[in-house]
């Protein structure tokens, strides 16, 4: 099966001072289509550095990536821009919706940066949201809704452009154990309809739901804990 | 993205922030109205100063006293005539002129007198409402003639349009004279005095009976051409330095028409300059306020930049958003302030201050006010662009 994620010996170095900090040491990783991954461990371990530059926010300091075939450390700025758009759905922890926009407008904004014309992305926008059950809440501003519907828009946001990968960072850490079973559920559905989908934690709960697991400490991935 | 859709982010959020955005604008609502009034006054300004001089014809000189100083010998008539023998200068007379009572029958005003030679008409373009004007007979007979400015016709005949003041007597400083003409209305104000003012005697008459033989004339001498203009200046110079042996050239000045429509035109823009300069200022500081306010907006949008570029947002794309942000804030100062410089108009009026509205003071208005958001803009939009998107991200 064809390989979303492709990473080879990923090294991240911070310099704090005259102090080097290896936050990622040597992280190989294969995502393969269709696959429903947990990244697991504990705060300071490196989880948010590797999604960066899984996520292509972030370049590493040496190794090789390759995100749906395409190589990542040649990308200018503008094409990780177009890569992000196209290529990666983002769930984040706090939901990030735009507080000015309605939940509408915020699904509709990856297609509105493909160059995508409204008419047709507010369409698409308005199927996403009715399928997460978010249909009575079209016009909403973010502060108008509870986290797990935010969380919903979110999502609906991170899948509307049909990436080929949904990256998630801690997308229950803000949410009650009720909305984050039901964002775990949704994930669960995705990935049955053929999404490939990773998702980064510290909570052993939420990962033991995923197909898969694997631990990272101090900046080292390992398939046990 | 489409501009279209660019556009309508950026209206939403100037849109949620209304009353920063009004309060960022007030100064580009100041700098744009000045500008529109610089140019309405200035334009206004300039008419005023065509207006004025337009029945002067640029090839008049004038020869006067000087402002400061002594005349120790006066011009006189034989100046005129040793003028008009120059080859430049196809006519010169001299004027005399003062201030008195005019009065007929019971009513009486104050208004200005001169006493002139008949070719007076001719190079002030006079033209009559009644009868006519002063001859050369007049003047060689010593005929106590007047004609009448259409003011101080209007004043005499005391609101009573069927008062024929042809053939009546008048007094002018307490001196008797005959109507023989009056003048059609002018309508503009020459600088300094108003002919439709004046009342014109004969010069010699005048010279007797109202100003006295001690009067200093102004000698008024008309170019053949315009190109004679400089040769027929260095002639009278040389004429009065021969004729005035005491005193000499220096006594007198001498003006050309043209050239105080150049200076009175030179001072009316350099006025406007002087507005222009005080709205620019006022649009610096404006725009320096813009940029403040920018720089907040992107402080606290840091985030929001963030979560944009992870969906795809090129820098371009920030950029340009944040700019247009700017551009709008301005814009809509500029044109608010438009309007209100357009209303602001009926109060110039009122105290008389000359002031013509024009297409081009609203698009140079408009044109500075867009220039400041743009320049003003650009360094926070720049800044929002190159946000790093993790740094954007984690930024709480
Ligand atoms: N910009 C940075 N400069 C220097 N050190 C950094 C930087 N970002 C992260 N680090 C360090 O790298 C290590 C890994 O950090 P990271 O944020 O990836 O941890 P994490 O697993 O996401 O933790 P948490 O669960 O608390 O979010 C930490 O020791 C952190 O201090
Ligand atoms: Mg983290």
């Amino acid at each position: 099966m064809k390989c979303i994620i492709e990473a080879k010996n990923l090294i991240k170095l911070y310099q704090s001072g005259s102090e080097e900090l290896r936050a990622l040491d040597n992280v190989s990783l294969q995502v393969r289509e269709n696959d429903y991954l947990a990244i697991l461990g504990p705060s300071g371990s490196g989880k948010s550095t590797l999604m960066n530059i899984l996520g292509c926010l972030d370049i590493p300091t040496s190794g090789e990536y390759f995100l749906d075939e395409e190589n990542i450390l040649e990308s200018s700025e503008d094409k990780l821009a177009e890569l992000r758009n196209k290529k990666i759905g983002f769930v984040f922890q706090k939901f990030n919706l735009l507080p000015r926009l309605t939940a509408l407008q915020n699904v509709m904004l990856p297609l509105l940066y493909r160059g995508m014309d409204e008419k047709q992305a507010e369409q698409r926008a308005t199927e996403k949201l009715d399928i997460l059950g978010l249909k009575n809440r079209l016009s909403h501003r973010p502060n108008e809704l509870s986290g797990g519907q935010q969380q919903r828009v979110a999502i609906a946001r991170a899948i509307i452009g049909n990436p080929p990968l949904i990256l998630a960072d801690e997308p229950t850490g803000n949410l009650d154990s009720k909305s984050s079973l039901d964002v775990i559920n949704i994930f669960a559905e995705l990935n049955t309809q053929g999404n490939t989908i990773v998702v980064i934690t510290h909570d052993v709960e939420v990962a033991e739901k995923m197909e898969k697991v694997v631990y990272i400490k101090d900046g080292r991935l390992s398939k046990t804990s | 993205m489409q501009l279209k859709q660019l556009f309508k982010m950026v209206l939403i959020n100037i849109y949620t922030n209304k009353i920063r955005t009004f309060l960022t604008t007030l100064g580009v609502i100041v700098g744009t109205a000045t500008i529109f009034l610089v140019v309405a006054i200035g334009k206004g300004g300039e008419a005023q100063v065509n207006q004025q001089y337009s029945r002067l014809n640029v090839g008049t000189i004038m020869v006067m006293p000087a402002m400061r100083g002594k005349v120790i010998s006066p011009l006189s008539k034989s100046d005129a005539e040793l003028f008009q023998e120059s080859p430049y200068i196809s006519v010169a007379f001299p004027i005399l002129s003062g201030r008195g009572d005019i009065s007929y029958n019971s009513i009486s005003c104050t208004g200005s007198f001169s006493a002139i030679e008949p070719e007076f008409q001719e190079v002030n373009h006079f033209t009559l409402k009644e009868g006519s004007f002063l001859s050369a007979e007049d003047e060689s007979n010593q005929n106590k003639y007047v004609i009448l400015g259409a003011e101080i016709a209007e004043t005499l005949k005391d609101g009573d349009p069927s008062v024929n003041l042809i053939g009546e007597t008048i007094t002018v400083s307490s001196r008797r004279f005959k109507v023989i003409g009056i003048l059609d209305l002018l309508g503009d104000s020459g600088p300094g005095l108003s002919y439709d003012e004046s009342v014109f005697v004969p010069y010699t008459v005048g010279q007797k009976y109202l100003l006295g033989s001690k009067a200093n004339p102004t000698i008024v001498a008309q170019a053949a051409d315009i190109e004679s203009v400089q040769n027929a200046i260095a002639d009278i110079t040389s004429i009065l330095d021969e004729n005035h042996r005491i005193g000499g050239a220096e006594q007198f000045r001498v003006r050309d028409a043209g050239s105080r429509l150049a200076a009175a035109q030179e001072s009316a823009r350099t006025m406007s300059l002087l507005l222009l300069a005080v709205a620019i200022v006022v649009l610096i500081v404006s725009g320096i306020g813009i940029m403040n306010v920018m720089f907040v907006s992107v402080k606290e949008r840091t985030k929001e930049i963030g979560t944009l570029k992870a969906i795809g947002a090129k820098k371009k794309e920030i950029l340009t958003q944040f700019l247009s942000e700017a551009v709008v804030i301005s814009l809509v100062g500029g044109i608010i302030g438009v309007i209100i410089g357009g209303a602001t108009l009926p109060i110039l009026s009122y105290f008389s201050l000359p002031a013509l509205p024009s297409l081009s003071g609203v698009l140079l208005g408009l044109l500075f006010s867009a220039i400041t958001g743009i320049f003003f803009g650009f360094y926070p939009a720049l800044k929002a662009a190159s946000l790093n998107p993790i740094e954007a991200l984690r930024y709480e």
